[in-house]
């Protein structure tokens, strides 16, 4: 099939997404590629923090406020991402007051408010911290949904007009001369091919920005690092965790709906899509994060994973930690002579809006047009109208009271009803789709219940897309992956569980 | 008040065991916190399906054994495993017994739609062994969301057709509760006429395993009368209704026989002198208890039970502190893929061939103490489709053994 647009972008994640969003709201039409679903990459996998900027406050200014001012305008236009909890930075007696006093000046100067709070504040705040504390400053951070934060960009693209090809990989560039004329590309699930051609294509792969210029014969240098998260049974915390001391491992806890989430490792990686969390990671993990809040240590743990970090790495090398957290935006024109192709990659969730601007800008520029950006006033389509993050807890509690039917995940409970209405509504292509849009899956079982369920009502319904058995092993690995660092206490009885129902009763 | 022996543990082996001892006329307790496994994921008995096809047990199990000298069956060897067999089938006589399809393993057909290879299998089950493509009407019920009829037909490539339930109308109803409705005659024949009317010349109809707790056979008779087609259950996700059959069974009979039952709360400790157990302590707040016997038979199952545990660096059995054979290093207990023999599954309590725990290198370490059941090392129940027939092999024998018959 033959396409033609204006401007292609390559990549789902966060910054492709809000470029279709940023495009699409000043008129020029576009087409999003992505080979997985929307969030594929780094984008659904993360911690979810809604940074204030405090972490980056003394070692990177300049990503503090581009944090700071994203994180501003991420709470007007998509209140019901992100639940406001505020972040708080500890101050433990092992990293001594030091530190805290640089960090007051540096958010300062970023233009992040802090309060400072004595030991006793911070407990009454929040009563699970270690009490050896010495002190705390609390700070704007927040949490947010990643998902739901890219699905109501991506809406609202399509919305105005944006065309998105999910499952669907670039196989080829069309390079001629000086112009990369278009792309070709395979639909992953129903084999059909694309020829797309496009007066400017916009590389935002993220961690694949290399992989993918190969295909136009260009290469860029990138430090993939490797993040790492553990998944607690429990929410620990009510504010975002943080340990005063400059940027290191273990040393974040962010509260995520009914669940914490202890992050992260920096590990520097070849792989950007094989890679697994190691069990000297979790260890790693579990003891810095113990130092924040003790009750880490019995923790029941359900999953842990990992995100690869797309870091430019500009000529001279260093931890990986010192490499700016800013994002990069390479015009191909003048760089290679490429004159149409467009890079951005690096930078951080909170400042995919701002990336999205850079690049439409630069867009608008080569087109010789004048159209402003308006992502930061228009507020998404479901706010206001979707619930929050909060409400849809408090909201979760009433409705098992009610008749609501079959509630098809116990652990998150999720009514049948809800994955009913996402195959109604929205183009969800395969299962995959259907686990990133609902909480099934993520709770204390982990899909060891309710995968075979949603299984079985995608039978109810005829929708099944090839033989579910093989669905469901391949569910069953990918949960592997993420259960396999973590079994020990509760979580091997859990094993033993899910083992018994599908080597022992099914048969697998 | 003191007993001959005290069983830990109500699962299909500690069931087994104080079955063996009250059948002696031994004066037995059996403690348990539930039922373990029995009525979560067992069904059917398994005994070994790893073995080639169309040859006896008899035949093949002796070279198996002797490959494999540390699993549970190499102590035993077929003759014995099947006196213990024939003893677990003597408690369920006709009209719900349990049987064989041949000389080997009969395949029953399961809620995702798979066989499953398995020894005996209860008489509700038979009819779906032996199902030919096509033929076969599955039937599912809207609101019961642990089987999915069109699920199970799609993999047979026969008709499955979900039911609607006045009783769970915009509700959810539990196997348990489909039990109960199917023990009802007026339940029966509403539901057994609407399935006539879906018949389209197929001569078996599968239902879930749910097909009454207590008179499952009646049910099946009561549905076929009605239906005019063979009917059979098929086993789905926990809990298991065929399981409770069993456990049911087992403490009618042990009631009667006089054993006590405590059920409810686990065996919190134990106080051991020297090489023997000289007592238990079961804890049900506020209230804590202490319980004698001349034997113990620990039957706790692995993790799930809790009759193995592990923290970051070991696993361990939290009540008689028992050494557990297991890989050393954390990173080796599993492997890369869910689908993997994991090393763990060879964890356990390592016994002398009378299962009495000896450590590493085969010293005796208590004199009064039997282990049976799935607690036991050197085994794969999961992949060797082995579970049930090591739980009621073990589980009789060690009692055999305990009082030397």
């Amino acid at each position: 099939m033959q396409l033609k647009t204006e401007v292609l972008i390559v990549g789902g994640g966060a910054t492709g997404v809000g470029i279709a969003r940023d495009l699409s709201l000043r008129g020029i039409p576009s087409v999003l590629i992505e080979k997985g679903d929307v969030a594929s990459g780094a984008s659904g996998r993360n911690h979810g923090l809604l940074h204030s900027g405090g972490r980056y406050a003394v070692t990177d200014p300049e990503a503090a406020r581009e944090c700071i001012s994203e994180n501003r305008i991420l709470r007007k236009i998509a209140p019901h991402c992100i639940e406001e909890t505020d972040g708080l930075f500890i101050s433990l007696p092992e990293d001594g007051l030091d530190f805290q006093d640089q960090f007051l000046r540096a958010c300062k100067g970023a233009g992040i408010p802090t309060t400072i709070l004595s030991r006793d504040e911070a407990l009454d705040l929040e009563p699970a911290l270690n009490s050896d504390l010495l002190s705390a400053v609390k700070v704007p951070d927040g949490a947010f949904d990643p998902f739901e934060l890219i699905l109501e960009n991506a809406r609202d693209a399509e919305h105005h007009g944006a065309k998105f090809l999910l499952h669907t990989e670039v196989t080829s560039i069309a390079v001629d001369k000086n112009m990369a004329k278009g792309v070709i590309a395979k639909d992953l699930i129903h084999g059909e091919e694309y020829s797309i051609h496009a007066s400017y294509i916009i590389n935002a792969t993220g961690a694949w920005a290399d992989q993918f210029l190969k295909f136009a014969g260009l290469r860029i240098g990138m430090a993939l690092s490797k993040g790492s998260m553990l998944i607690t049974n429990q929410r620990l915390n009510q504010r975002v965790i943080n340990r005063c001391r400059p940027p290191s491992d273990g040393d974040i806890i962010v509260p995520s709906h009914t669940v914490s989430i202890l992050g992260t490792t920096s590990v520097r990686s070849e792989e950007v899509e094989n890679f697994d969390v190691s069990s000297p990671e979790i260890t790693l993990l579990v003891k810095e994060a113990s130092k924040l809040i003790p009750a880490v240590q019995e923790s029941r743990f359900i999953r842990a994973y990992a995100g690869i970090r797309p870091l430019f790495q500009s000529e001279e090398k260093g931890d990986d930690r010192a490499i700016s957290r800013g994002f990069v935006l390479i015009d191909h024109g003048i760089r290679d002579g490429l004159h149409n192709l467009i890079t951005v990659t690096g930078g951080k969730w909170v400042t995919y809006r701002l990336m999205a601007e850079k690049t439409s800008d630069l867009v608008c520029q080569k087109m010789g047009i004048n159209l402003t950006c308006s992502t930061h006033l228009k507020p998404l389509p479901g706010a206001g109208e979707r619930m929050s993050v909060t409400e849809r807890l408090k909201k979760i509690g009433q409705r098992v009271l009610k008749d609501y039917g079959e509630i098809i995940c116990d652990c998150e409970l999720v009514p049948r009803e809800e994955v009913e209405n996402f195959l109604k509504g929205e183009e969800v292509k395969d299962f995959q789709d259907i686990l990133h849009r609902t909480r099934l899956a993520k709770g204390t079982c982990q899909g060891g219940f309710c995968v075979y369920r949603l299984l079985g009502v995608l039978h109810d319904l005829e929708v099944v897309k090839g033989d579910s058995n093989t669905i469901l092993k391949g569910f069953l690995e990918e949960r592997w992956r993420g259960v396999r660092p973590i079994l020990w206490g509760s979580s091997v009885k859990e094993q033993e569980l899910v083992e018994s129902i599908y080597k022992g009763i099914f048969n697998l | 008040m003191h007993y001959d022996v005290i069983v830990i543990g109500m699962g299909l082996s500690g069931l087994m065991a104080a079955r063996t001892a009250a059948e002696i006329g031994k004066k037995v307790l059996i403690i348990g916190k539930g039922a373990g496994s029995l009525c979560l994921f067992s069904n059917t008995i398994d005994v070994l399906a790893v073995l080639p096809k169309g040859i006896r047990f008899n035949d093949s199990l002796p070279q198996w054994a002797k490959d494999r000298p540390e699993h549970p069956y190499s102590k035993l060897g077929w003759e014995k495993i099947h006196r213990a067999l024939s003893s677990f089938i003597s408690l369920f006589p006709p009209p719900y017994s349990f049987q064989t399809t041949g000389i080997e393993n009969g395949s029953i057909l399961t809620g995702a739609g798979t066989f499953r290879p398995t020894y005996l299998i209860p008489m509700t089950m038979v009819a779906g062994t032996s199902l030919k493509e096509g033929d076969g009407l599955i039937i599912g019920f809207k609101g019961f969301k642990d089987f999915y009829a069109p699920y199970v037909a799609s993999h047979l490539k026969c008709r499955g057709i979900t039911l609607s339930l006045r009783e769970a109308i915009l509700q959810e109803i539990t196997a348990t509760a489909l039990s109960r409705l199917f023990e009802k005659e007026s339940f029966r024949e509403t539901i057994g006429k609407e399935i006539k009317r879906h018949l389209n010349g197929e001569t078996r109809v599968g239902l879930p395993a749910v097909l009454g707790i207590k008179d499952a056979s009646r049910v099946k008779k009561g549905l076929e009368e009605i239906i005019g087609a063979e009917v059979f259950e098929i086993p789905t996700l926990p809990p298991s209704i065929p399981g409770m059959r069993i456990l049911y069974r087992f403490k009618e009979w042990l009631i009667q026989r006089g054993v006590t039952f405590l059920l409810g709360h686990p065996v919190s400790k134990a106080n051991l002198k020297g090489k023997s157990c000289e007592g238990v302590v079961v804890s049900h707040p506020p209230i804590t208890n202490s319980y004698t016997a001349d034997r113990y038979i620990l039957c706790t199952g692995r993790f799930i039970g809790g009759g193995l545990a592990a923290d970051k660096e070991k696993v361990f059995e939290p009540i008689l502190n028992l050494p557990v054979f297991h890989p050393k290093l954390r990173e080796d207990w599993f492997k890369n893929s869910f689908f993997n023999r994991h090393p763990i599954h060879e964890a356990g309590i390592l016994t002398d061939p009378s299962f009495l725990p000896i450590d590493e290198n085969g010293n005796l370490l208590l004199e009064n103490v039997w282990v049976a059941g799935s607690i036991l090392a050197h085994h794969h129940c999961f992949e060797e489709k082995s579970r049930e027939g090591i739980e009621i092999a073990t589980g009789y024998w060690a009692a055999k053994n305990a009082f030397q018959i």
